[in-house]
């Protein structure tokens, strides 16, 4: 019998429920319309994917779901609508801040579909590590252009084509031209500096690192690394003797491993966010630290916080800015 | 079993003595082939030369600051552990109590998140004391629920529970506060590596004691392997040896924590090693020199893991993968061994729920599904609406009618994707369980505890890390492979004297553990930064699934279910005992192949459709078989209905709490089925303790 009131109980509750529930946040649609109303003639882009896509004219709501492609938006004129994590986008990027109303779409690795589809965007610019299912349902609700943010084998021509695809797609190409060039101008006037001051040829061990409890896990940006290429072209030698991942040109090592460098630049960066600078109140009277070359030298560069290194020209003019001006004064 | 843990009359000192220093001849060998491994060039050669003073300045500093502190952090965490393990073992007399398999480990690990995370920082000492009492809260919740921890399998099974609980409390943790603990979701499976002595020096002087306090104890510990009742004829004092010897053990494992993370199943090894060579030598079985000698194989373990790792890998290959991960691959293997010699304990323990006698009527059964069919229909409904965007009933009106606004219609379709594959994903876990469990007739017995998720888990990771673009249909046939092949090695491993026994349940979470370790050193090889990856995978994930991704669940759940169906009486029967369908006919051996195979196909496709999912498949036939009795064809649909509504109500929490994050539902599973399954070991302990 109990279990009969129980029953009845539950049952009204399910009823007040679904009847307190009931109405709806959207009105139905009525004749299906076509999202964007072209403007203009249409544009029609090749993903990473290989996949063609076409736009009714240059895409303005955009959702960016990788902070370099969020970067290349802002720096281009385009301030999308989403952006996955905002916060840590703003702690990390500094180049191209993000304005007021830039909703937060979720973490990088599992955006949040429902919160793309409220922005109601008409393009999503994607890495191409998300997971394929959720491509799927993104592709329902607007076209996504899949982005291959990083390609160790040519790191800048990757970047170049990236910057003229979002370029495109945004109709935008003059503005990417322009900082293409300005880009190009920031690098040969950096090499110069360098040149100048004597350090063509120099070598540099760029790294960041993490720390955790008593361990300290350091990532060498190698050859292949859009760190590696940009300094290369500043007059700089990579010093990092082992290879790194096909994408990012990124390895891993420790503390002991950094004795393989010699007499090198030890180039790092980190954030505030993170907590201790890992380098040197993390290995504060590490013995292996202090017996390196480059430390007894006092050749160690923090950069400042907020240059994305995996980011755009933006972020890497502001890399040239800052490396030029650490080693060349 | 319990006779390897009394202690002999006769005791040679010579052949003790040849033992012991054959352990420290391999540890010493061990270490010197662990110093000339690591990231820099410097090699045995040039360790040489320091001796004889020719080396370099950076020589030895690559010596003192980076090899001795991996070293002496592999020696501190290996000995306490070992000796943890040796105690534990002793004072629960049962092979399997270590502090994994207590979750003092976890206990501790979490504890130590938590600071992270609520961005307390503390130093070394302090963080050890809160590890301890952590490790402590953890040890002691697994002892009340397991009812006093003398038999193996409640005291695992406990263990486990409370250990999945706290680990899925550890990645909320880590999810919620991701600034606050980079880097910890890699530390929690147990790394060596050290940026200095600091918390090595800090933390081998409370481990010397420790273990020197247990050797103190060695004569009492002793006497109490003798029996309770001896032991207080001959004076020794029961309850107290107990608690100190379990309070210090826990002090061990905490240090352990606060130094490596969790480094898996020492504990559980290295007095497994020791007993290995007991036989031989007698005197090895005193605790005066069990627990030395137990330290010494911990160290000899977590050395030899790690000298493994980097000579299979490299100096890099040592950064990348955790040797924890490693040791707990040892530890499953020694788990299998020692569970595959336990005798048979007697008679099947059952759970009172799952033996319910009482013939529950007809109309009982009618209000339990209709108030279980409400529920699920209620919380399915609650799923559609709740969520990063909020809707109405309205809104999935028009959607269902194909009516909707374009926002709503793409919020659907990506929202009933997730949730059908939450309830498929759900009640064929919960399916597969029931028939499992009947199967076995082991009330105990589950896919995911006795390693079917996780072979299916494993072969699934394997073959999207080596064809990345693989379709659903042959990730799903992978995974059934998968599955087949682990149900094959653990009902292989556990058919001697039948199946239904502990010895099951025993191995089965032995390569449960072992494939959860396989999965993450794949993930951790070969795609170390994925951390989406190994969340969907070990904790289990509805994040962007699609309807094609949920259609094999679907299909495989109507045909096993159909199956099922007709097989329900076949099912009670073989529910029963042995003779009883061998008299009625029924062919015994072919028909538990057949529905066993049928459980583990539907186990592969819940796993391909959201990765691993905890305690669904022992949680639901239970609640399902309290309410409606043993019969199948009761149990089954009510069971599926309970699954599906226990991973929808999960799948639509972790979706909503921290929207536009989310949490892995298979992470609110464990931390939704957990409680449960500690009230229905805690309920049933005096039944069989």
């Amino acid at each position: 019998m109990r279990g009969r009131r129980i029953g009845v109980a539950l049952g009204a509750g399910v009823v007040a429920l679904v009847l307190a529930a009931c109405g709806t946040t959207e009105a139905p649609a009525g004749t299906p319309t076509s999202p964007a109303p072209a403007s203009g003639a249409q544009i029609s882009v090749t993903d990473a994917r290989g996949k063609q896509i076409t736009f009714g004219g240059p895409a303005t709501r955009a959702v960016g779901l990788e902070w370099a492609l969020v970067e290349y938006l802002v720096t281009l004129g385009v301030m999308p609508v989403g952006v996955a994590d905002v916060q840590g986008y703003s702690a990390w990027v500094q180049a191209a801040p993000l304005t007021e109303g830039v909703r937060d779409v979720g973490v990088r690795g599992e955006p949040s579909i429902e919160a793309i589809a409220a922005l109601r965007p008409d393009v999503v610019f994607a890495a191409s590590d998300v997971n394929e299912g959720a491509l799927t349902q993104l592709e329902a609700i607007a076209p996504v252009v899949v982005v291959r943010d990083a390609d160790a084998s040519d790191p800048l021509g990757q970047m170049r084509r990236n910057v003229e695809l979002v370029a495109q797609v945004t109709g935008k190409q003059a503005e990417a031209d322009q900082m293409l060039a300005g880009f190009d101008s920031a690098l040969a006037e950096g090499a110069q500096r360098i040149a100048a001051a004597g350090l063509a040829g120099r070598r540099i061990a760029f790294a960041d690192g993490y720390l955790d409890g008593g361990r300290l896990s350091i990532r060498p940006f190698t050859e292949g690394s859009l760190i590696e290429t940009v300094s290369q072209e500043l007059g700089l030698v990579n010093a990092w003797p082992m290879a790194g991942d096909e994408n990012y040109g990124l390895a891993s090592t420790d503390v002991e491993g950094l004795t393989t460098l010699g007499d090198v630049e030890f180039v790092y960066w980190t954030n505030k966010v993170e907590g201790a600078d890992p380098f040197v109140e993390g290995l504060a009277g590490n013995a292996v630290w202090q017996s390196l070359p480059f430390v007894q030298a006092g050749n160690v560069t923090r950069l400042p916080d907020g240059i994305w290194m995996f980011g755009g020209p933006a972020s890497m003019r502001q890399y040239v800015d800052a490396i030029t001006a650490a080693l060349a004064g | 079993m319990q006779d390897a843990l009394v202690a002999p009359r006769v005791a040679s000192r010579a052949t003790v003595a040849a033992v012991a220093a054959l352990g420290v001849a391999i540890v010493l060998l061990l270490s010197a082939v662990h110093l000339t491994q690591g990231t820099s060039g410097v090699a045995a050669a040039d360790l040489l030369a320091l001796l004889t003073g020719a080396g370099t300045d950076q020589t030895a500093a690559v010596l003192v600051a980076s090899r001795l502190p991996r070293l002496l952090a592999g020696v501190v965490v290996g000995a306490a552990l070992g000796a943890a393990g040796a105690a534990l073992q002793s004072i629960t007399r049962n092979a399997l109590a270590a502090p994994d398999t207590l979750a003092v480990n976890a206990g501790a690990h979490l504890v130590i998140v938590a600071c992270a995370a609520f961005g307390l920082v503390v130093p070394v000492e302090a963080s050890a004391l809160l590890a301890f009492a952590g490790g402590l809260g953890a040890a002691a919740l697994v002892f009340g629920i397991s009812g006093g921890g003398t038999g193996p399998t409640r005291l695992v099974l406990a263990g486990s529970a409370v250990s999945l609980a706290l680990f899925a409390l550890v990645s909320v943790l880590i999810l919620l506060f991701t600034e606050e603990t980079t880097g910890l979701y890699a530390w929690g499976s147990g790394q060596l590596a050290q940026i200095g002595l600091g918390s090595v020096a800090r933390m081998a002087p409370v481990v010397l004691l420790g273990i020197v306090a247990l050797v103190a104890l060695g004569r009492r510990l002793d006497v109490l392997g003798l029996g309770d009742d001896t032991a207080v004829v001959l004076g020794v004092p029961v309850r107290r040896t107990r608690v100190v010897a379990a309070v210090l053990a826990v002090l061990l494992s905490a240090a352990a924590v606060t130094v490596a993370g969790p480094v898996g199943f020492v504990g559980l090894c290295a007095p497994a090693v020791v007993r290995l060579f007991a036989p031989l030598v007698p005197g090895l079985y005193r605790h005066r020199m069990l627990v030395p000698m137990s330290a010494l194989a911990g160290v000899g373990v977590v050395l030899a893991a790690d000298v493994l790792v980097r000579l299979a890998l490299g100096g890099q290959g040592g950064i990348e993968v955790p040797t924890g991960v490693v040791t707990t691959v040892f530890g499953a293997v020694v788990l299998v061994a020692v569970a595959r010699r336990f005798r048979d304990s007697g008679p099947v323990r059952q759970a009172p729920a799952a033996r319910s006698g009482r013939l529950r009527d007809r109309r009982t059964f009618l209000v339990v599904t209709a108030v279980t069919l409400a529920l699920t229909v209620a919380v399915t409904a609650g799923s559609l609406l709740l969520g990063d965007a909020f809707l109405l009933m309205g809104d999935v009106a028009n959607w269902v009618a194909g009516r909707a606004g374009p926002v709503t219609t793409f919020v659907l379709d990506a929202r009933v994707p997730r949730v059908l594959a939450a309830l498929l994903a759900g009640a064929a876990l919960a399916v597969a369980g029931a028939v499992v469990q009947s199967v076995c007739r082991n009330p105990l017995a589950e896919p995911a505890l006795l390693g079917v998720s996780g072979g299916a888990g494993v072969a699934a990771v394997a073959m999207i890390t080596i064809v990345p673009t693989v379709g659903v249909w042959t990730l799903t046939g992978s995974a059934a492979l998968g599955a087949l092949a682990a149900s094959a090695l653990v009902f292989g491993l556990a058919a001697r004297g039948g199946l239904a026994t502990d010895r099951l349940v025993l191995v089965g979470v032995g390569v449960s553990y072992g494939s959860m370790a396989l999965i993450t050193l794949m993930i951790v090889f070969t795609d170390p930064w994925n951390e989406a990856k190994a969340l969907t995978w070990l904790a289990g994930s509805t994040y962007g699934r699609t309807f094609p991704q949920v259609i094999p669940v679907a299909v495989v759940l109507v045909l096993a279910v159909g199956g099922f169906v007709r097989a329900r009486d076949e099912l009670d029967l073989l529910a029963l005992d042995d003779d009883t369908p061998r008299v009625l006919g029924v062919p015994l051996g072919r028909s538990r192949l057949a529905l066993l195979a049928a459980a583990a196909v539907l186990t592969a496709t819940a796993v391909s459709a959201i990765g691993l999912l905890a305690f669904v498949g022992l949680v639901a036939p239970h609640a399902a078989r309290a309410l409606v009795g043993a019969r199948h064809a009761r149990v089954l649909p009510v069971a599926a209905m309970l699954g599906g509504l226990l991973v929808c109500l999960a799948d639509v929490l972790g979706r909503t709490v921290i929207a536009p994050a989310q949490l892995p539902a298979g992470t609110l599973t464990a931390l939704i089925g957990t409680p449960y399954f500690a009230w229905l070991l805690w309920r049933s302990r005096v039944a069989t303790g």
